[in-house]
């Protein structure tokens, strides 16, 4: 029982993880049909502008350590935020009436070329964050639960649920959903579809990049193929629970850091991933639509 | 002679598909390295080094009286990619390989270089099945998987340790040496309470780890890569989990300490074969000392200097045999090469071109995340 509890909180700190990145898989998807493969490098770049400004503007130091904390991961969305917009006009954009395939083309292009610069820019080796995090563990039970842990699933949580309300409540939020169901009526609407695809542009990788920025504070160790990884498992949560759905990203993304903890656990863990694809499978064959999905007309 | 030689030309031409007609004054000697991907930093270590002896070579003469050039063909450590980099390099008139560096990705370009009779000179790759294939052009300057898995249940002997878990990461070096040493362990009488494979290039290990210390054992043998064994220490360390780990040569790269930190990476056991800067052979003394003059650093691994040595064989070889036919230079490699001083001490090759003699040390990682030869 204690070392069930203990894969179970072990899944699902990986799993908040995957959930952060999923949302801009499923938002993008949402809104444009398209699968932006670039995705998962933003991720990457999170955690590399991370390091950066965390090691060269030292702000833990000058403004103690949560409020400097905070301005990082502000300064983290904002800059990866910014990238996702000049991706979208960049890679995007200019396709947006071409077929879908040329965008498909253009985002695993745009992930290619995201890549290798980050190669060029910082080299090849592992890149090691500064060790600043307190190694508290909190011991609940027999239960060890790293309060870094604890506060990863926080944060990915709270984020996500004000993503939800956002989408939910406001009048933005509205505009997306409505962008989402048929572009050409929220055009007729009076919506500037243009800039709600920008706004997702923005709030996806913003998402994307503090997920990166946390894995790098937490594992400590980055590299510029590490988006490839997460970006496939993340892909894969935002099917789970249905692409296209914000609160599925969510969901898809815990249960799959769960279901690979587990499997590793008590089936194998050489076979792990195997187990995660498989209970995958056999959810699309129940529900075609994923988890949350639901069944639009125009879906593919 | 130079009919013979035209006539070869011709041949090897004809071969490759009818390639641009061969430069006459230069020997190109090709290398292939994971200059991107997981393991870039080994792969750019390698094309630095062998970069540099080419330069210092030509400085001499080159060889056969003409210029070395170094034709490099990136093959991102995947297996995919090197059967690509190698078809590429063979039809660049090459007369030899040095190369690569992980065993699957070498094992891809193998039968390529054999068809068309180009000595290869692998440099990182460890895995037996290599040269149990009866490629006749194949060398390397690595060990082979089977004296390392040797050389770690001995380890395991004399530190004393009765229970051990065993973890590979499915990858055909990681596979081959754990195999190996779970044979070996069993029959010295040790206890493996654990055998599984963890998914390299992930971040979060805690789940295994969390299973491995359900298994209780004395120690961990790890036989993957830095990388994961970095982030295997850090994880372990926050579980508050004393367990030793020992690991195979493929965790020596000063990342690890760097990945794991200086508290987490204390007292973790590796082996490998000597490490550049514990290397004392006397050209090895002035080839690091040119080498930090040019790049200002120290080799990555001892394993982007083998292939220096590689690249210095093949050149003996061409020169030895005084051909750039495969068939002369290979035969000579397999006969005429005895006790050859390479950086990493002396070279011979039995007649399935594995390096003759003893390589491996032990090491411990110390408080200051220095790597220091262990004497067991």
């Amino acid at each position: 029982m204690e070392e069930f509890l203990q894969q179970l909180t072990n899944g699902l700190a990986v799993g908040g993880i995957y959930a952060l990145i999923a949302l801009g898989y499923t938002m993008v998807y949402g809104v444009l049909k398209l699968i932006n493969f670039a995705h998962g490098d933003l991720f990457t770049y999170g955690a590399y502008l991370g390091l950066t400004l965390l090691t060269s503007l030292a702000l833990t130091d000058r403004l103690g350590f949560a409020l400097g904390m905070l301005v990082l991961v502000l300064m983290v969305m904002g800059l990866v935020a910014v990238l996702g917009a000049i991706l979208e006009r960049a890679a995007y954009r200019p396709l947006r009436e071409s077929p879908r395939l040329s965008a498909v083309v253009s985002a695993l292009g745009a992930s290619i070329f995201l890549q290798n610069a980050l190669m060029l820019l910082y080299g090849a080796r592992f890149q090691v964050y500064p060790n600043i995090l307190p190694a508290t563990t909190l011991n609940l039970f027999g239960l060890y639960l790293p309060l870094m842990r604890v506060l990863i699933v926080l944060a990915s949580v709270l984020m996500m649920a004000a993503l939800y309300l956002f989408i939910q409540k406001t009048r933005i939020g509205a505009a997306i959903r409505a962008a989402a169901i048929d572009q050409g009526a929220a055009r007729l609407m009076g919506i500037d579809v243009n800039r709600v695809i920008l706004l997702v542009f923005l709030m996806g990788p913003a998402l994307g990049g503090t997920a990166g920025l946390m894995v790098g504070l937490y594992y400590g160790q980055i590299n510029f193929t590490m988006g490839w990884v997460y970006g496939m498992k993340a892909f894969t949560a935002a099917i789970l629970g249905g692409i296209g759905n914000i609160p599925g990203a969510m969901v898809g993304g815990l249960l799959l850091g769960v279901i690979e903890a587990l499997g590793a656990a008590y089936i194998s863990i050489a076979w792990k991933d195997a187990i995660a694809f498989l209970v995958l499978i056999l959810i699309l064959i129940v529900r075609p639509t994923g988890l949350l999905g639901e069944r639009v007309a125009d879906k593919i | 002679m130079k009919q013979h030689l035209l006539a070869l030309v011709a041949a090897v031409g004809l071969v490759v598909g009818g390639a641009t007609a061969q430069a006459a004054d230069t020997v190109k000697i090709g290398l292939m390295a994971p200059l991107t991907g997981s393991w870039a930093s080994e792969g750019q270590g390698m094309k630095k080094i062998v970069e540099l002896l080419a330069e210092q070579q030509n400085a001499k003469g080159g060889v056969l009286g003409k210029k070395i050039v170094v034709v490099t063909e990136d093959d991102g450590g995947d297996p995919r990619t090197a059967s690509l980099a190698a078809q590429r390099l063979t039809t660049q008139g090459v007369v030899a390989v040095v190369g690569t560096y992980g065993s699957s990705v070498t094992e891809a370009s193998q039968a390529i270089y054999d068809e068309v009779k180009l000595p290869q000179i692998a440099n990182g790759s460890t895995a037996i099945r290599l040269t149990e294939k009866g490629f006749k052009h194949f060398f390397r300057t690595a060990p082979r998987d089977d004296e390392q898995g040797r050389m770690a249940a001995q380890t395991i002997g004399k530190l004393g340790f009765k229970k051990v878990a065993i973890l590979h990461d499915n990858t055909s070096y990681a596979k081959g040496l754990a195999d190996e040493a779970h044979a070996l362990l069993k029959s010295q009488g040790a206890e493996v309470v654990f055998f599984d494979a963890l998914t390299p290039g992930e971040r979060d290990y805690t789940a295994i780890l969390t299973k491995l210390k359900g298994a209780n054992p004395d120690v961990v043998l790890f036989t993957g890569y830095y990388p994961e064994a970095g982030l295997l220490l850090r994880q372990k360390k926050d579980m508050n989990w004393q367990v030793p780990f020992l690991g195979g040569d493929a965790t020596n790269n000063v990342d690890l300490v760097k990945i794991a930190g200086k508290e987490a990476a204390e007292g973790f056991y590796f082996l490998s074969p000597p490490q550049p800067q514990d290397l004392d052979t006397p050209d090895a003394a002035t080839f690091l000392a040119d080498y930090q003059k040019k790049y200002n650093e120290l080799p990555p691994s001892i394993w982007a200097v083998l292939a220096g040595d590689g690249f210095r064989v093949m050149v003996t070889g061409i020169a030895g045999a005084k051909s750039t036919d495969g068939d002369k230079i290979a035969g000579y490699l397999h006969k005429d090469l005895k006790n050859y001083p390479g950086l990493s001490g002396p070279i011979s090759f039995d007649a399935k071109g594995d390096r003759e003699g003893e390589v491996y040390r032990v090491y411990k990682v110390d408080a200051e995340g220095g790597f220091v030869l262990q004497k067991l």
